[in-house]
């Protein structure tokens, strides 16, 4: 197992290093990062020559490339062509807040999920199974966006007309990060809504996923074994069904999860949080390649873990598939 | 005469599907003795082991539905019982083994703790290790080798003839006095079918219990079975000691299965099915459901239009055949092995 892991980091540190040649071969081809300050009036051709000068910007691509292969391994990505500003602490920051946000709404969205799910399958043809898959259909079909404003009118509304806070619509905090419990409540009342929007299409993707699995569980021949043996119908359900129909979610979710380290572009905008999908939209605006490049590292290095993870639960769950 | 073990009375079973409702079971009945082995053989479909899934609560409800009859096992009705008594009788006092080793077993736990749980499940004062002890004896006693390494290991990591032998021994943990073998072996290749046979044999003498195999296998039926209930479209259609069936079978069905079988001792060029197809279950055809395919029926009317009854007739009351005309068939040339099949 510990040998696989490390062959499979191994590897990845290879695919990241071609894609990272990739990827900054697109980005810098794609437009010239100087362009917005030499079309602004106040910028010497000095100023615009000096920056070039550091960071190398009439040189070769191949080179360039090694430039920021060594600034990304020796300075943390080293920092941005306008402004000199470090990128790593920025992207620190950001990461955090899109963490905090897609752990809540996948906690959610697993917990209720599952319940769901099982409740669904045990239940067959009950009016909650029918209501839960009326539900699931719908929460897939509503975009994200709509949902998003839509919640922020009813919240802004209610504010309005009772003066009751209940959910912060934008942004992240109202209150200095060093509070305490004040902090927390305060992060909460803030997050509360992209959380939810976020888990809502999850909750209706997962569950479907439980309740397919637990169906299919639940008719197999060893559940039948296990009745068969006069164990407790619980014990049935837990032991031998629930576990198996874990594993195709297990996949689901490790995948899902590795994607939206990423940011949640939509929600994240329209709920103007500081995460990783606002950070990226306005790093490629900027036209600088280098924040793009140290996110787009960060993001395939968790997509590549996340991918790992899964493959590493799902052996756990299931025998058949351990990796020595 | 002893006591049977288990009597099944009247019972009727159905299914409802999308196309209409199955009747899977209709008036069955049969007894099990102490220590014998009843084999039950019939078609796909023929309703053999639903009767036996029905009486342990084992089909899925709905679509099944009891719509009449009793199990009596040991004088207790199991269709009546209590979930938590019905469950104290599985795999404790009855205990099955399935036809798909490959499948019955659940893949994502070891193959001793499956055993050990069954054995954890009715007996209060087993605690792990004792039940682990008991596992490995019993997968000793099925032919399971290096038992001690064997029990920690997934049922992918057994072949199928050893996952039946583990089957096997979770099903006699708990020496049942009833034990209800579904299809055992079909699923395996012939020369794994040939070494199950000895590991039923094996249980079957460690537990003395009362045994119901399931099957469509005559082969099986001539090696293990005492008694044969013979099952056509939901019904028992004949019913005696295995040597009355395989001898003078007093069924027109039983004597195609019979005629349908390979032969050493005659020149044979080609076997003898039985024509046409199963019925269907949803609309089974009126009077004797075997009358389309019967060879003895020749066109009576009575066939197409009453159900004919399981009974006695004249040979001796432990011979029992659902034929309107099985006193007939003694006569061996009216159907008989050999005979002139009609175009």
């Amino acid at each position: 197992m510990l040998t696989y892991i490390i062959r499979r980091l191994l590897y990845s540190v290879v695919v990241l290093l071609v894609a990272s040649f990739l990827i900054f071969t697109f980005v810098t081809v794609s437009g010239d990062p100087l362009s917005f300050l030499k079309m602004s009036p106040g910028v010497s051709q000095e100023t615009i020559a000096n920056i070039t000068e550091r960071k190398h910007l009439d040189d070769p691509i191949i080179v360039r490339y090694g430039y920021w292969l060594r600034d990304a391994v020796t300075d943390q990505f080293g920092t941005t062509i306008i402004g000199e500003r470090k990128i790593m602490p920025d992207i620190q920051r950001v990461m955090g807040h899109t963490l905090q946000l897609i752990i809540a709404a996948e906690l959610l969205a697993i917990t209720l999920a599952i319940s769901i799910g099982v409740y669904s399958a045990l239940r067959q043809y009950s009016v909650f199974d029918y209501l839960a898959t009326t539900f699931s259909f719908l929460g897939l079909a509503t975009p994200v966006f709509w949902l998003a404003l839509m919640l922020q009118v009813l919240f802004v509304n209610v504010y309005l007309w009772w003066d009751i806070r209940i959910f912060y619509t934008a942004n992240l905090s109202g209150v200095d990060p060093g509070g305490g419990i004040d902090f927390v409540l305060d992060r909460a009342q803030h997050l509360a809504l992209p959380v939810i929007v976020l888990s809502i299409a999850n909750i209706a993707t997962y569950s479907r996923y439980m309740r397919g699995a637990m169906l299919e569980v639940i008719n197999s021949d060893y559940v039948r074994t296990a009745r068969a043996k006069g164990l407790k119908e619980r014990r049935v359900i837990m032991r031998h069904a629930f576990r198996n129909a874990l594993i195709p979610l297990t996949t689901v979710v490790a995948l899902n999860f590795g994607a939206l380290i990423g940011g949640v572009v939509v929600t994240e905008t329209v709920f103007a949080l500081d995460g990783m999908g606002f950070y990226f939209i306005n790093a490629l605006n900027s036209g600088d390649p280098y924040p793009v490049m140290a996110w787009l590292m960060i993001v395939s290095t968790g997509v590549i873990v996340f991918n790992l993870l899964a493959d590493i639960t799902y052996g756990i769950l299931d025998p058949r598939v351990r990796h020595d | 005469m002893p006591e049977p073990v288990l009597s099944i009375r009247d019972l009727t079973v159905e299914f409802s599907t999308e196309d209409g409702v199955v009747s899977a079971v209709t008036d069955v009945n049969y007894d099990v003795f102490p220590g014998e082995i009843l084999g039950v053989i019939g078609e796909s479909g023929a309703g053999k082991s639903v009767s036996v899934m029905t009486m342990l609560d084992l089909i899925p409800k709905p679509p099944g539905k009891v719509l009449s009859g009793e199990a009596i096992f040991k004088g207790r009705d199991l269709l009546t019982m209590s979930k938590r008594d019905l469950r104290d009788v599985r795999g404790g006092d009855i205990a099955m083994i399935f036809q798909d080793p490959m499948t019955s077993l659940n893949p994502v736990l070891t193959v001793g703790s499956q055993i050990a749980e069954a054995v954890l499940a009715h007996n209060r004062d087993a605690d792990d290790d004792s039940a682990r002890d008991r596992a490995i004896e019993l997968l000793r006693l099925v032919g399971v080798p290096n038992p001690e390494q064997r029990f920690d290991q997934y049922p992918h990591e057994f072949s199928g003839g050893m996952r039946q032998r583990g089957m096997i021994a979770m099903a006699i943990a708990n020496e049942p006095s009833m034990l209800i073998a579904d299809e055992p072996t079909t699923a395996l290749d012939v020369t794994i079918q040939a070494q199950i046979v000895e590991v039923l044999r094996t249980a079957q003498r460690e537990t003395h219990a009362a045994t119901i195999l399931i099957t469509h296998d005559l082969g099986l039926i001539a090696e293990l079975a005492d008694r044969v209930c013979v099952m056509y479209a939901g019904r028992v259609v004949e019913l005696s000691d295995v040597y009355t069936i395989f001898n003078s079978p007093r069924h027109p069905y039983t004597v195609g299965l019979m005629n349908s079988l390979p032969r050493v001792d005659v020149d044979q060029e080609m076997l003898q099915p039985i024509p046409g197809q199963p019925p269907s279950m949803i609309a089974p055809p009126p009077g004797c459901a075997f009358h389309p395919r019967c060879l003895h029926s020749r066109g009576r009317v009575v066939c197409r239009t009453d159900v004919p009854p399981l009974r006695t007739f004249g040979e001796g009351a432990d011979h029992l055949s659902a034929c309107h005309f099985a006193e007939e068939l003694a006569e061996a040339h009216v159907v008989g092995i050999g005979a002139e099949q009609p175009a």
